[in-house]
């Protein structure tokens, strides 16, 4: 939910990252925080466990600047993904103003990815949200890997509700960027549509030089193609590489581009989602489970100062290394047939 | 905008105007005078800040409020689970340092930071008293259907969010 904050003359927005375990958001969040402008990110907290898997959620302000005299703020979260965790994952869904879907592109996640995306809706609709409704884009992660499905597959399999798609590999930090922009512009023209003073006055000439020249500092704008308007249905031209297309884009994205970047077509007859897909194990002892599943890919450049595992989890190790010793030593004591001895003489 | 269809808007989003925080401030204040505890952050339970009061220069409100919003639902559905409909006090005591969270009107938390110099006590009895004065605000805030003049968003929105959002991702 929105909060609008006049005394504080703030905006401030909820976005989620959304995904199976392992998939890579923690791993995006990560590169947000490395490469957003220092005055505009806030500190990245991680309530993980000892093996760095998300126990409840990552979470990282970051500062859009100033829109329409409002300083504009988004809380980014991720949840864990792991199955186990479903309750954690319902509760920072809570209020989301966006969701970012990050699936694992490989061929060995889909099952993962499908059940993670019904259960998105579902936890959406237990938070009273509609994922028809809620600004959505999903990220085909790890294209690097050799498992990679093609995307046109990953698309039909996976983009029921025919929501702009990036690629990505996160863990080199590409297409992080342009998932985030994306929707962050959604989230931002719905929050306009609806609360907004009507956004079609002619005020437009002031804030394009103003635009100017805000940017004109780190980014060139010489390269950039005009800026043209188009009405939202119109089908636009998206990305340098790829010249996908994209219905019912916001009017804050038209101008973008960025390799990694391949918006695709928004489907107007969103395919069901295959119902044959059997439930995924359930993972009884996470922490186990999470050493176990650990995939070889080379680990992230995790900063640790920014990395606060759960020095909890150590309490819950030393209590059952104890009652083990102590289970231990009853059954010797038993086995041995010292124990009988033991309470004779008591 | 706001009387348009402010039956559907209170029901989807939190707006503060500038009187009402100004009506919440003065509330913390006293409470805070009264207790003798050190600040309070008056947090919405998305975990986004509402307003500040007391010595908070020091401390990472944004992370703060993410942190207090998830451990005030994550205890509501300890309570869930337990039969119970919802715990409306919590708190954490540390060494020096210690923090009250308190539910107010089912819509924010009060998070109260206070150390020894005052007790647990006194910080409980004064949280009630200005949790039922914040009870109020909310309500005359959930009966209003006129924002305040000046007090909307601007026209050009749209395209300064674009000119941001270039601004901090790149173009
Ligand atoms: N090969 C490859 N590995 C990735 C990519 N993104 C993330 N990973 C790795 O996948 C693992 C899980 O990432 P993490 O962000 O913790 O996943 P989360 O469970 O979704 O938060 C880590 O070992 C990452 O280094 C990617 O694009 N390519
Ligand atoms: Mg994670």
């Amino acid at each position: 939910m929105v909060q609008i904050n006049f005394a504080r003359k703030e905006v401030n927005c909820k976005i989620v990252y959304y995904g199976c375990g392992l998939s890579g958001k923690t791993t995006n969040l990560e590169v947000v925080h490395e490469k957003a402008p220092s005055d505009r990110k806030g500190e990245l907290t991680s309530i993980a466990t000892e093996g760095d898997r998300t126990l409840f959620f990552d979470f990282m302000p970051l500062d859009l600047g100033k829109v329409g005299g409002m300083s504009t703020k988004f809380q980014l979260y991720t949840v864990p993904g792991q199955v186990y965790y479903n309750a954690t994952r319902k509760l920072v869904l809570q209020g989301a103003d966006g969701v970012v879907f990050v699936a694992d592109s490989q061929r060995s996640k889909l099952e993962e990815n499908i059940e993670s995306l019904k259960n998105l809706e579902e936890n959406l609709r237990e938070n009273g949200l509609d994922i028809r409704k809620i600004p959505l884009v999903i990220q085909y992660n790890k294209r690097d890997l050799p498992d990679a499905m093609p995307v046109e597959e990953l698309d039909e399999k996976l983009n029921w509700y025919g929501c702009p798609t990036f690629e990505a590999v996160a863990i080199r930090g590409e297409g992080v960027f342009p998932t985030l922009k994306k929707l962050s512009a959604m989230v931002l023209a719905k929050l306009n549509k609806e609360y907004g003073v009507g956004s079609r006055k002619p005020a437009r000439t002031e804030s394009r030089a103003q635009a100017a020249k805000a940017s004109s500092g780190e980014i060139s704008t010489s390269d950039r193609p005009a800026p043209t308007r188009k009405p939202a249905a119109k089908l636009q031209r998206q990305s340098a590489l790829e010249t996908a297309t994209a219905t019912a884009a916001p009017p804050a994205t038209e101008r973008r581009k960025g390799a990694a970047q391949t918006e695709r077509p928004a489907r107007s007859e969103p395919a069901r989602p295959p119902r044959r897909s059997p439930p995924p194990p359930r993972e009884r002892d996470p922490l186990r489970t999470a050493a176990r599943r650990r995939t070889p890919p080379p680990p992230p450049a995790r900063s640790p100062e920014t990395r606060r595992s759960g020095s909890g989890n150590a309490v819950f190790y030393a209590i059952y290394a104890l009652l083990a010793l102590v289970v231990i030593g009853v059954v010797y004591l038993l086995v041995s047939g010292k124990l009988n001895e033991w309470i004779a003489n008591l | 905008m706001i009387g348009k269809n402010s039956e559907q808007m209170r029901e989807t989003r939190l707006v503060f105007y500038r009187d009402d925080v100004d009506r919440i401030n003065d509330v913390l204040e006293e409470f805070l005078k009264l207790s003798g505890a050190k600040a309070n952050i008056l947090i919405d339970k998305e975990g986004h800040a509402v307003t500040q009061a007391g010595l908070t220069s020091s401390l990472n409100v944004d992370t703060l409020s993410a942190l207090v919003a998830a451990s005030f639902a994550a205890t509501r559905e300890m309570a869930r689970l337990l039969g119970e409909e919802e715990f409306t006090i919590l708190s954490h005591q540390g060494k020096n340092d210690h923090i009250q969270l308190t539910l107010i009107a089912d819509r924010c938390i009060l998070c109260t930071m206070f150390d020894d110099s005052t007790t647990v006590g006194m910080v409980r009895l004064y949280a009630a008293e200005a949790s039922k004065k914040l009870h109020r605000i909310f309500d005359t805030i959930a009966r209003r259907t006129e924002a305040p003049a000046g007090e909307s968003i601007a026209a050009d929105f749209g395209d300064q969010a674009e000119s941001a959002l270039d601004d901090v991702f790149g173009a």
